[in-house]
């Protein structure tokens, strides 16, 4: 699931000063499920906006809220072709995805982001996130005993544990579990410490080519022969 | 200027019909087991609130004379109340005795104006008599109650010792019953029916209750010194002293043989025993009963009957014989089975026989008379093979509870209702029974355990030389702790808007009784019967999907703030402190409620129940509407519920966050909490909190003007 934070109120304010109204945009997704822009946060960043304006005497802006149930979809975002005819901007609390895809739907409109998008991770417990997947697209997970050193480890390397590892903990930080030591644990509960044992090359992660699209339609063609 | 699309701050009020659409709370097993079907959980809840007036209310809506079941009712609400799994059931017949006493029922004026012209005769006057005479005064009946004693009552008043009910409480009731025009004729005993008919009364409902002693079939029952349960309890509460000698025995196990030996010694007998076939386990008569006679001195022995009865040496010689347990009969009480050669002698000045009793003469009134003398009636329309008389009470039922009786006559008067308006019986709509299960091991492990405070009684030596209520009432904060202890069952949360649940497990994660979980499809469920309507997981759903089941609940703190809002801007208040306070305890209703009538002027006080149901958006609405400072009083760890401090703590470091951000103080909002030990710091800390407030506001306003 993709983790984000709302932004400091501060920023949030900067961005929308020059607009007089604005639709406040929640998703009901992942975003709700971490809690940084489902439908309780639009609420909590409306009335702070209020707050914040009743006190500072300033700009009046208008506000409405609205959630969608996922801003990634254009059809999902259908519903909001009225109300955002009515304001001069969007503040999305969509993560990265969810603003491009409401900016892509209602190009007239400036859509601003509420959230800062963090990473794809997922609850250690309540009010907790970790992070742990990179989208390296070329998991590995196999030969780790399910554990990604590319996310995990601070440095990422791919054959470790380094020299920096101390009673299991990191030396970048030494609250948090060194990848490979866990590695080396659940392999060894697996009975597979020989994968320990292998080198695994290093990656280029400049050979990502960026945008990556992933097309799983096959090319047919309707009504013709398809070889 | 601002306006929302999902606006809860403006809605139109709802009509009592679209909320009962709305409302989606279940029966609580106690409202379950009451034959009256009260609304227990709500004035229990009320009580809690400290809104006595109210419960008062919610308890005359469900319950014509409230007064004496306040006293005297079984209770079997107790018996289903889920409490109970936990620790000990809320002592509820206390509490609404609590209601009665402190809500002012003896100044409740019963109001009924004539609607029909068709006259009804109620024969007899106990429970069940008078509440068919009261509904059906209250659906514009002329009504008669003949009686065949001097005074009204039955067996509340021939019956039940003094020392259990007093007088002055039935006398009151009789009095509201006159008020509203029910006419009365007392030493009239009905031996006619058809005489009746003939006085011009179109329907009758016979409730004669069943005062005729059961025999016991031995040899020398009627021996001079041998008196019957029903007739001793009767001269006794009639005003006579019989003169019982030093040694007294009573036969039987029920409230009756109890209610006989407890009076016996309020006459002056020095020895009472209790003589009863079985064992304390199958004892029929109410556990608190047995309890209280035991320590009054009465002396039961288990186990034995009396076989023959003689005079000799001017008192009483009875042989009784031993008993044991043997097979349990068709309704699982194991049956008794003499020892043989086991008979032994005692000797008595006085035996009361109380092994049961039946309707007298209901034969000769030419209804149809079925198990034991008890009259025959259908169960649905309490209609009797004559037409136009219906039977209820203990005539019907065989001795019951007064609460029994009280719902028989209700029910009749409904029936009588539909057969003089010609219409056909309308099935109960209730069904008594509730959906609620069983709590889990789980979910009661993790509710706080709080013993029941059942009221104080006198001593047992103060009581027994007369005949005064043995019972007091609950002081208030007594009352309240007792009351706040209810499960609240049937009105948790749910997630009303599954299409809106992220299934983010919050509601899982938050949740102090581990309710929630999720099935094997994937849905969160959250099961009503194990939900303890704290309100967390409704507070901390990221989706706003679960709502508590009652809408008034939903929106109560939303109302209650707009509302304090409005008076404040009305009186023009500055340096306005808005203050979210429970209701429920010390800070609502008990020894630290006077600190809010005591604070200083410029505090206003929005009452909530749990400030587990303060989310942000209150805080920052207060704050928008000019609240100078913000304050949350909560019972903490006095609170009946589980980490809901946390959780407002959660929300106020969340609140608290945000302030700065605006230009405000986070020091502006603060929690208070009332602690076994704080009571006198409590006042000091607000006192603190309110300067603290008053400076950053003066602090505000210079800024202000050096601005400008």
């Amino acid at each position: 699931m993709i983790v984000a934070e709302q932004k400091h109120l501060d920023e949030i304010a900067r961005m929308i000063a020059p607009y007089e109204r604005v639709l406040i945009l929640g998703c009901g997704t992942c975003v709700t499920v971490c809690g940084a822009g489902g439908e309780r946060e639009v609420s909590f960043l409306h009335d702070a906006l209020r707050l914040a304006q009743s006190r500072d005497g300033g700009m009046q802006h208008l506000f409405t809220e609205y959630t969608v149930k996922r801003q990634c979809d254009a059809e999902f975002l259908d519903v909001l072709a009225d109300k955002v005819n009515e304001v001069d901007a969007v503040l999305s609390l969509g993560c990265g995805i969810g603003v491009q895809a409401v900016a892509e739907r209602f190009e007239e409109v400036p859509v601003l982001p509420g959230v800062n998008t963090s990473f794809m991770g997922m609850a250690k417990e309540w009010g907790v996130w970790d992070e742990r997947c990179a989208a390296c697209g070329e998991c590995r997970l196999a030969e780790t005993a399910g554990i990604c050193p590319i996310t995990r480890c601070t440095k990422g390397i791919l054959n470790g544990p380094c020299a920096g590892t101390k009673n299991g903990k990191c030396e970048a930080n030494k609250d948090m579990d060194c990848a490979w030591v866990l590695i080396y644990r659940r392999l060894e509960k697996q009975q597979q410490l020989e994968n320990m044992r292998r080198y695994y090359p290093p990656r280029n992660f400049l050979a990502i080519p960026r945008p990556r699209r992933i097309v799983t339609k096959a090319p047919v063609a309707v009504g013709g022969e398809n070889e | 200027m601002y306006s929302t699309t999902t606006d809860n701050i403006q809605r139109p009020a709802e009509t009592a019909a679209r909320r009962a659409v709305h409302n989606r709370s279940l029966e609580p097993p106690c409202q379950a087991a009451c034959p009256l079907h009260m609304d227990i959980r709500e004035y229990v809840d009320l009580t809690a609130q400290g809104r006595i007036m109210e419960a008062l209310q919610v308890i005359r809506n469900g319950n014509p004379f409230p007064s004496i079941c306040a006293y005297v009712c079984t209770h079997p609400c107790e018996e289903a109340c889920r409490r109970g799994q936990v620790d000990n059931p809320i002592a509820i017949r206390a509490l609404k005795r609590f209601a009665v006493e402190f809500g002012g029922d003896r100044m409740v004026q019963a109001e009924a104006e004539t609607r029909n012209t068709q006259k009804v005769a109620v024969v007899g006057s106990g429970p069940a008599g008078l509440a068919c005479a009261y509904y059906l005064r209250k659906l514009g009946y002329p009504v008669t109650i003949f009686e065949a004693h001097s005074e009204l009552g039955g067996m509340l008043r021939v019956g039940i010792p003094q020392y259990r009910l007093p007088r002055d409480i039935i006398d009151n009731e009789v009095q509201r019953l006159t008020q509203i025009g029910v006419q009365i004729q007392t030493n009239a005993r009905v031996v006619s029916l058809d005489l009746l008919f003939e006085m011009g009364y179109q329907a009758i409902f016979l409730t004669i209750g069943a005062h005729q002693s059961l025999r016991m079939g031995i040899a020398g029952e009627d021996t001079p010194g041998v008196i019957d349960g029903a007739t001793f309890l009767r001269e006794v509460n009639l005003g006579l002293k019989p003169n019982l000698g030093r040694k007294v025995a009573v036969v039987g196990g029920g409230n009756v043989a109890i209610d006989a030996a407890r009076t016996a010694l309020r006459l002056g007998a020095q020895k009472v025993r209790i003589l009863y076939r079985r064992s304390r386990t199958e004892m029929p008569a109410d556990e608190v009963e047995v309890e209280q006679a035991l320590e009054e001195g009465v002396d039961i022995e288990f186990l034995v009957a009396p076989t023959r009865i003689k005079r000799k040496n001017g008192s009483l010689l009875a042989t009784c014989i031993r008993m044991e347990l043997g097979e349990p009969d068709a309704r699982g009480r194991r049956q008794p089975v003499p020892v043989e050669g086991s008979e032994f002698n005692s000797e008595y000045d006085t035996l009361v026989t109380a092994i049961g009793q039946a309707p007298q003469n209901a034969g000769e009134l030419g209804v149809r008379l079925g198990r034991g003398s008890t009259i025959q009636v259908d169960p649905i329309t309490l209609t009797t093979n004559r037409t136009g008389v219906f039977a209820g009470g203990d005539a019907v039922t065989g001795p019951a509870t007064v609460t029994q009786a009280l719902a028989a006559g209700r029910q009749a008067a409904t029936r009588i209702d539909d057969f003089l308006q010609h219409r056909y019986p309308r099935p109960d709509k209730d069904t008594h029974q509730s959906p609620l299960g069983d709590l889990k091991p789980k979910t009661i492990e993790a509710i706080r355990k709080i013993g029941r405070l059942d009221p104080p009684v006198l001593s047992p030596e103060m009581r027994t030389h007369d005949f005064q209520p043995i019972e007091m009432v609950y002081d208030w904060e007594a009352a309240i702790n007792e009351a706040r202890r209810c499960l609240r069952c049937g009105v948790g949360a749910e997630i009303l808007f599954q299409d809106k649940c992220a299934t983010c497990l919050n509601c899982l994660r938050v949740c102090p009784y581990h309710v929630p979980y999720v099935d094997e499809t994937g849905t969160i469920q959250i099961p009503a019967d194990q939900c303890q309507a704290c309100g967390v997981c409704v507070a901390e759903c990221p989706a706003k999907a679960i709502v508590l089941r009652r809408p008034f609940e939903r929106r109560r703190v939303d109302e209650e703030l707009d509302h304090v809002l409005k008076s404040a801007v009305q009186a023009k208040s500055r340096n306005t402190i808005i203050g979210f306070c429970c209701q429920y305890g010390l800070y609502g209703t008990g020894s630290l409620a006077g600190l809010w009538r005591e604070a200083k002027a410029g505090i206003w006080i929005v009452p909530v129940l749990c400030t587990a149901k303060v989310e942000t958006h209150h805080m920052l609405r207060a704050f928008e509407a000019g609240a100078e400072g913000v304050f949350i009083a909560g019972c903490g760890e006095q609170c009946a519920r589980e980490n809901t401090d946390f959780w407002l703590r959660q929300r106020v470091e969340k609140v608290r966050r945000v302030l700065p951000q605006i230009g405000l103080e986070p020091e502006r909002i603060k929690v208070f909490e009332s602690t076994s030990s704080n009571g006198g710091d409590a006042t000091a800390e607000l006192d603190e909190f309110a300067d603290r407030i008053g400076t950053l506001y003066i602090a505000s306003i210079l800024m202000q003007e050096v601005q400008n």
